[in-house]
């Protein structure tokens, strides 16, 4: 996994505080949604560390970008690989 | 009433039940975090059957409940007033199903505090144990009371007159049906579907079940308008 550069992440709801942008939070949640779609543990391990890695480096030109923005990126970078998990990942709020 | 008129509203009442959806949004996203943990597929049965079982125990509970305390209330014969009232709601409540079950935009989300939602969320995501499960069924219903209030005040109302063996037939008629869509996404669950898959069944079908509810709603409020209210009003002005 390549290494980011210290970015801030704005939480959509502005309620919370910034935080650093931490790729092994992105890779488990890509992962969990890898999972929940009954993707084999291997597979899901290979797809969350490339789209880990596509939002490493599109994050690389970014002082700062909003929970909501790396969730879409993270999203648009699943769908080649895996669209269910990309569906699941992408609304995953939307379902109560 | 006939038995058979009595049994056909319960019917209908719990079809209108069924059509909710915040109990198999909570299930849906509780099994959604517990197949992404690398939950056991015995443990994955367990969490989804207590959270089906803990919704099936509150819906069979708030009958009994609202029926009990109609009876106490009133005796084994509901005022006409209580039938209007119980029109009202239902009319009141099939229009507001029309217009804002759903919330607009992608998704299944539904008009609930959003508080409330969130609480359920993370309820789902950290439930892990199958009592936890099962107490989060008993929540998810009981969440969605403004929802279900009126079929079930409607079903407790028609079953109060019956004899007691046929209000505890009522009873479980009523909780069956209500319970029957969660009981068939458990078993697609069970079965190895993706969930993915069932929430796009869900969210592509959302606006017939939100019109299907809201229609129920109003026709269940149409005849119990003529059946007990207007019926009974004639009778009594007619003086026969």
């Amino acid at each position: 996994m390549n290494e980011p550069k210290a970015i801030d992440i704005i939480k959509q709801s502005g309620k919370r505080a910034s935080e650093n942008f931490a790729p092994e939070k992105l890779h488990h949640s890509v992962r969990a949604a890898c999972l929940s779609v009954r993707s084999p543990e291997g597979e899901a391990e290979t797809i969350a560390h490339s789209v880990t890695n596509a939002v490493v480096i599109w994050l690389d030109t970014k002082p700062e970008v909003t929970s909501g923005d790396v969730r879409r990126i993270a999203a648009l970078h699943l769908k080649k690989f895996h669209p269910e998990a990309a569906y699941f990942y992408e609304h995953h709020g939307d379902i109560i | 009433m006939e038995v058979i008129s009595s049994f056909a509203i319960v019917v209908l009442a719990a079809i209108i039940h069924a059509t909710f959806q915040l109990s198999i949004s909570v299930l849906t996203l509780m099994s959604g975090h517990a197949i992404g943990t690398k939950t056991a597929h015995t443990k994955l049965l367990r969490l989804t059957h207590g959270f089906l079982l803990g919704a099936t125990v509150m819906t069979a509970l708030l009958i009994a409940f609202v029926a009990f305390f109609v009876t106490a209330l009133f005796g084994t014969k509901a005022p006409l007033l209580l039938w209007a009232t119980c029109c009202g709601i239902l009319v009141g409540l099939g229009f507001s199903v029309w217009m804002f079950y759903y919330r607009q935009g992608k998704g299944t989300s539904l008009w609930i505090p959003r508080g409330f939602a969130n609480y359920l969320s993370n309820r789902a995501k950290a439930t892990s144990r199958s009592v936890e499960a099962f107490s989060l069924g008993l929540t998810s219903v009981l969440a969605e009371l403004l929802f279900i209030i009126a079929p079930i005040l409607v079903s407790a109302l028609v079953l109060i007159h019956l004899s007691p063996e046929l209000q505890l037939l009522g009873v479980l008629l009523y909780t069956a049906i209500s319970v029957l869509p969660l009981a068939l996404v458990t078993a697609l669950i069970g079965s190895g579907h993706k969930l993915s898959q069932i929430q796009k069944w869900r969210e592509s079908n959302k606006r017939f079940l939100q019109f299907a509810a809201g229609s129920g709603l109003l026709v269940l409020g149409f005849y119990i308008y003529v059946d007990q209210v207007l019926s009974v009003a004639l009778t009594s002005a007619g003086g026969y």
